[in-house]
């Protein structure tokens, strides 16, 4: 679904973050990535958004391919049109719309790909906000902004989304609940789904977790709670 | 017993050097002090002529030939008309600087590169740096005499104002939420136009209503230099030494700033609650 082949990126100083990853995601999992603050796990998620160019590789092969699409090989509009037919976005910080209603703002992926918003009411109601609307997202706590937020990033069904600590700013309860709707509405619509995080307990939700060095992208194992 | 020993080493160590004081701020306070002793020195203000019996005497002659305000209904007319013809300046030249001003404000907040921004940034400073008088001055030659020039010239040096404005309101937005919207798939323009105008908006319009209150006065003065409008009517009756008739016209002034400034106050209030 995903592959990374041998994917570096540095800064114009040239200082590396990322050198030569690789690693395959495919459609349907739920990947976390923990690692060190500044190894480049945010960095990493833009590459794969295509907000971000990687460097070029050794050997001239694309180092993000896409359903077989090769990223890099996209100039910005039409990687802009990539992310708003196949990826969904969740940010640490919501960036939920303050001047739009939830539904609207559930709504916008909709209508960018110029599809019906009616998928937007029920979206809302898939994550515990029925009947909500019509309301502002000052309205809503930080847990349930999130949940906007991810109603948000799958209302248009993608193939990939990409969630960028999406519980660093919650409580261990909401951010526990919150997980748990991400989860389910991921294995409903069968996305892969790749998550950062620095958050043991958030890696747990997931069905393999990676950790980001240096070295690269390693397998480890997170052991579950019994509960789960 | 421990937290009071700690409490008396803490009051016998002595305190930490205070900052040193920056040598530049201390030469800008002299030199200020120097300008302003100098700026009494080399104007020759004659305080005590200004306040003599015979000045005040000959003010008061001055200000009493004000007195009756042209009250007969043909010069009301007149300047009616040249009440709108000011209102019409001011609302016109401010509707054109917005329209400039929002297109110089994206290159000038930086949306198209450091170099445009740095050019179109200068090219504000020139536009506001000349003041309106001298660029309706300009354009008389260009456009004749009469509010059109007038009008041109409030709308070039408030373009350059609003301009700024513009941009810095536009630069000091939150960046996260048009990112947010890139990363999810918008183009440039709808995520600008759902994620950071919006923030922008309400600090604009009010630049804008104020900028208007501003330009209603300039409007009333630029008719000094030709440009139509109340100015123009003050200028011509001041000049034949009709008292009467300018101090209707400074009245009629008066009403027009206070109007706008009401209007223009229950405006803000309503578009940026």
């Amino acid at each position: 679904m995903l592959e990374l082949r041998k994917l570096s990126k540095s800064y114009a100083s040239g200082r590396p973050v990322l050198a030569g990853l690789s690693y395959t995601f495919r459609a349907g999992e739920f990947v976390a990535i923990m690692g060190d603050s500044g190894v480049g796990k945010s960095t990493l998620l833009n590459l794969i958004a295509g907000l971000d160019q990687p460097d070029a590789t050794p050997d001239g092969a694309p180092p993000i391919v896409l359903d077989g699409v090769a990223m890099s090989a996209l100039d910005d509009d039409a990687a802009t049109r990539l992310r708003r037919a196949k990826m969904g976005f969740i940010f640490q910080a919501f960036h939920v719309l303050p001047h739009l209603t939830l539904e609207q703002n559930v709504a916008l992926p909709l209508l960018l790909n110029g599809l019906p918003d009616a998928r937007a009411a029920l979206m809302l109601a898939a994550v515990g906000l029925d009947g909500r609307g019509a309301d502002y997202p000052h309205q809503l706590s930080g847990g349930e902004m999130q949940r906007v937020a991810i109603a948000r990033a799958l209302v248009h069904r993608p193939a990939l989304v990409l969630a960028d600590e999406p519980t660093g700013n919650l409580d261990p309860d909401t951010a526990h609940s919150v997980l748990s709707l991400l989860r389910d509405e991921i294995a409903a619509s069968g996305a892969c789904t790749i998550m950062v995080t620095h958050s043991l307990a958030a890696a747990q939700m997931a069905d393999r977790t990676l950790i980001l060095t240096k070295a690269g992208l390693q397998e480890t194992t997170v052991v579950k709670p019994f509960a789960q | 017993m421990t937290a009071r020993t700690d409490a008396g080493a803490a009051a016998q160590r002595p305190m930490p050097a205070a900052p040193r004081r920056s040598w530049s701020a201390t030469v800008l306070v002299l030199a200020l002090i120097a300008l302003v002793t100098a700026s009494f020195a080399s104007l020759p203000l004659k305080w005590a002529e200004f306040f003599s019996a015979a000045a005040l005497r000959s003010s008061g002659e001055f200000l009493a030939g004000f007195a009756p305000p042209e009250l007969a209904t043909p010069f009301l007319a007149k300047t009616a008309w040249a009440t709108a013809e000011t209102l019409a300046m001011s609302a016109l030249g401010t509707l054109l600087a917005v329209a400039g001003g929002m297109l110089l404000a994206l290159p000038g907040a930086g949306r198209f590169g450091r170099t445009a921004r740095a050019a179109v940034r200068i090219v504000m400073n020139v536009l506001r740096s000349v003041p309106e008088l001298v660029w309706a001055s300009v354009l008389l030659i260009a456009a004749g005499l009469g509010p059109f020039a007038g009008t041109l010239a409030l709308a070039v040096h408030t373009a350059g104002v609003l301009g700024r404005l513009f941009a810095d309101a536009l630069e000091n937005t939150a960046p996260l939420p048009e990112q947010s919207l890139r990363a999810n798939g918008a183009a440039a323009l709808p995520a600008f136009l759902y994620a950071t105008l919006p923030q922008a908006l309400p600090q604009m319009l009010s630049y804008t209503l104020y900028r208007w209150e501003n330009n209603i006065r300039a409007a009333a003065v630029l008719g000094v230099v030709g440009a139509g409008g109340l100015g123009q009517m003050l200028k011509y009756h001041l000049s034949l030494f009709q008292m009467p008739a300018a101090a209707t016209v400074i009245i009629a002034m008066l009403l027009l700033v206070a109007l706008v400034d009401g209007v223009s106050h229950a405006l803000r209030r309503a578009l940026t609650r």
